[in-house]
């Protein structure tokens, strides 16, 4: 018996390697095996696109048989989410859709543009690659479609080291150090120590992460669906903290505010700010376009703790890609996502600066500043920048009546612009 | 005009022997006789003109329109509405916010570029030789793109101590510092401005243009009989410029009516909406939101007031042609 049992176990045994064996061999051929054109609709430029431009080799380098073709929708300076609709309803055939908006990803998967991933998922095994939080960010009610392959800090403030030095401030931890900076910083010459710059986006910022970080994800996550109105004493909460702020003298007048659009010559040039919260894009643009030495030159610091609960926190933005369902390639599709979070592809990313939320990310390869904002992110609830996640509509309307806090930052003004982004939010849905 | 000042008609040119001709004269063709008998080869000629005309004027025009008649929105599936998009169009506070805008800056620009190039061209007719490179440096405004231009002046109106306006202000008032495109005020009174600079370039060639055709026997004929500089510009020059003037209000308040250009590259429409316009708002509904149908609406809105403009201007322009 213990002898039959003993065959019977040896013959699994070997049954079991054998098809363990076979199911390697199959699936390393199924990687060879894709072939074809692969068509990819990027719109990106820059650094990004010289990194993607090395994914995309190091892609068709262990996929011979696949050649991949670029196709860049027009207008992709700005806003490109023009420029793909209007690619896709030009009739435009391809396999994936670089995106970075999770409600566009909601917008394309309306339209029937989107083929879901649950499956390949589980035949890829990309639970080992990418952890549960991750997937749920690419998600649709549950089924997943989007694969992120990068991501970046959207809480972290930069500053430049020289100014803090010199001010003898260390950089502040909680609220209450970061608003008492604000005299230090101007005794020692500063004009304004947090530069905000206003004249497109980039003050909703300090509002999403002070929401976070005054109210939780949740209550972000439920604001981004509008299950609770703007005019809720929670986001109130979070104005009244950014009032505290500006009250604090923390910025430039309003009109100057308005009429910034680059922020990084008021503080790695000019001298004249301290504090600017910014996505990680920042760190390829000091280095390259500033000349300036990572953790030496410029660093950052978490957004301070506030000590209401959600301390915890962070905003962060994300780059996934998504497949289409009338691609005609879906297997070199397939094995691209694959692809972009393996080793090969986030060590590619990480050489550039840019973070793979992949476990065989090597994070050894980031520079100090994007190792402080993977460590955080990596320990913190994250939810994704607000901004994106509204309908384009009421997106809009939120940043100009931001602006107008900004212009007045009164209890009146935020109780009239909650009120008039709650009326917008009220048909944008 | 003739030596006899009547003006010739038609027939009369028709009459003229051409030198192309060897003298021979032609025979004059009638309405209705050999023009008709012409037919074929006329509309073959002109063929290729229709169709272009068809194709990029025409076609987008209807298109445009019907678009207008639906709700789009992204990716989303067309759903028609007929006038709702016009209705939501007026109800929009921001909407009318932005006809305000687009009356402010048409009329602003219109006003100061055209009195401005036709002051210049007054002064310059008084010494047209020696005011050549002056005029030519007005006319190179003319001819650089809005988007040159503005990105020129975004620098000019800097916030900070780097722009020369406040360089310049702070220089005889010390601690001078304003933002100029960051003021809902200055930012809208900054881009009438800067248009006004780059349009300026236009009416002081047509204005001058137009005071260059005054027949010199007029003014010697105002000289011999003592008329001093002030008289004979009130009533020689100044009348008589006039067509010039027409014209110049004509191509402004068109080229105001679209501005977009200078509008996306100084202001994008900031702050709070401050400097958006129909043309602005057209492309953020259209382009920025994806809302098609509602941007198109816009878009024959504006339409409907550039026609409002052109018509009137153009029958005054072709009145006496036949």
């Amino acid at each position: 018996m213990s002898k039959f049992k003993g065959v019977c176990g040896r013959r699994a045994l070997l049954s079991g390697l054998a098809t363990a064996a076979l199911l390697t061999m199959g699936g390393a051929a199924l990687a060879q095996e894709v072939s074809g054109e692969l068509v990819i609709l990027q719109w990106q430029g820059g650094t990004d696109l010289e990194m993607w431009h090395e994914v995309e080799a190091k892609f068709t380098e262990l996929n011979p048989g696949v050649t991949v073709r670029e196709f860049q929708p027009a207008g992709g300076q700005g806003d490109p989410r023009a420029g793909i609709r209007t690619v896709l309803l030009g009739g435009e055939v391809v396999d994936i859709i670089i995106n970075t908006w999770p409600a566009f990803r909601v917008e394309l998967n309306n339209a029937g543009i989107l083929r879901p991933v649950e499956e390949q998922w589980a035949s890829f095994g990309w639970d080992d690659k990418l952890s549960q939080s991750w997937k749920d960010l690419g998600a649709i009610d549950g089924v997943p479609y989007g694969v992120t392959y990068t991501y970046g800090d959207r809480s972290a403030i930069w500053y430049k080291t020289a100014q803090l030095e010199k001010a003898g401030v260390t950089p502040p931890t909680s609220w209450g150090e970061f608003l008492a900076s604000f005299d230090a910083l101007k005794a020692a010459g500063y004009s304004y120590p947090v530069v905000i710059p206003a004249k497109y986006w980039a003050h909703g910022e300090w509002f999403e992460t002070l929401l976070l970080r005054t109210a939780g994800v949740e209550t972000a996550a439920q604001l981004a669906r509008h299950e609770i109105p703007w005019t809720d004493p929670k986001v109130r909460g979070a104005m009244v903290k950014f009032k505290e702020m500006l009250d604090a003298g923390c910025c430039a007048n309003p009109a100057t505010m308005l009429a910034t659009e680059d922020p990084y010559p008021s503080v790695f040039r000019a001298e004249e700010g301290n504090y600017l919260l910014m996505g990680m894009w920042s760190n390829a643009a000091l280095k390259k376009d500033y000349g300036l030495e990572e953790g030496v030159d410029y660093s950052i610091f978490q957004f301070p703790a506030l000590g209401m609960g959600f301390d915890d926190t962070t905003s962060v933005d994300t780059k996934e890609l998504v497949v289409t369902s009338n691609g005609n390639n879906p297997a070199a599709a397939d094995a691209f996502l694959d692809f972009i979070i393996g080793p090969d592809a986030a060590n590619i990313m990480g050489k550039y600066g840019y973070a793979s939320p992949s476990t065989a990310f090597d994070t050894s390869l980031l520079g100090p500043v994007q190792q402080t904002a993977v460590a955080a992110v990596a320990e913190a609830k994250v939810q994704f920048v607000l901004g994106d996640l509204l309908p384009g509509d009421l997106v809009d309307e939120y940043r100009i009546q931001l602006q107008r806090f900004l212009q007045d930052p009164s209890e009146d003004m935020i109780d009239t612009v909650l009120a008039a982004i709650e009326a917008k939010a009220a048909t944008a849905y | 005009m003739t030596s006899s000042g009547a003006k010739p008609t038609a027939d009369a040119f028709a009459d003229i022997s051409s030198p192309l001709t060897g003298g021979r004269r032609e025979p004059v063709v009638r309405r209705g006789q050999k023009g008709l008998r012409d037919a074929p080869a006329a509309w073959l000629l002109i063929a290729p003109v229709i169709v272009l005309f068809g194709i990029s004027v025409i076609y987008p025009l209807i298109d445009t329109i019907r678009l207008s008649l639906f709700d789009i929105k992204g990716l989303a599936p067309a759903k028609f509405v007929g006038l709702g998009n016009y209705a939501a169009l007026f109800a929009d506070a921001t909407f009318r916010n932005t006809l305000l805008t687009t009356l402010i800056f048409t009329l602003g620009t219109t006003l100061i570029s055209v009195s401005l190039g036709w002051t210049l061209a007054m002064l310059c007719s008084f010494a047209p030789r020696h005011t050549l490179p002056f005029r030519g440096m007005f006319f190179v405004t003319f001819g650089i793109s809005e988007a040159v231009s503005g990105y020129m002046w975004i620098n000019i109106l800097r916030p900070d101590k780097a722009g020369l306006l406040n360089s310049l202000i702070g220089s005889v008032v010390p601690g001078f510092q304003h933002s100029w495109l960051g003021d809902p005020v200055t930012a809208l009174w900054s881009l009438i401005f800067v248009a006004s600079w780059s349009g300026v370039g236009l009416p002081l060639m047509l204005c001058f243009a137009a005071v260059q055709g005054i027949p010199k026997t007029v003014l010697e004929a105002a000289y011999m009989d003592g008329a001093k500089p002030m008289s004979i510009m009130r009533h020689i020059m100044v009348p008589l410029s006039m067509p010039g003037v027409r014209v110049a209000i004509f191509i402004n308040l068109l080229g105001a009516l679209r501005a977009f250009d200078i509008i996306y590259v100084m202001t994008g429409g900031g702050p709070v909406r401050a400097t958006e316009t129909v043309g602005y708002f057209m492309y953020r509904e259209s382009m920025t939101q994806f809302k098609l149908g509602y941007g198109a609406a816009a878009t024959v809105v504006l339409l409907v007031a550039v026609l409002v403009v052109s018509i009137p201007a153009i029958i005054q322009r072709t009145a006496g042609a036949k």
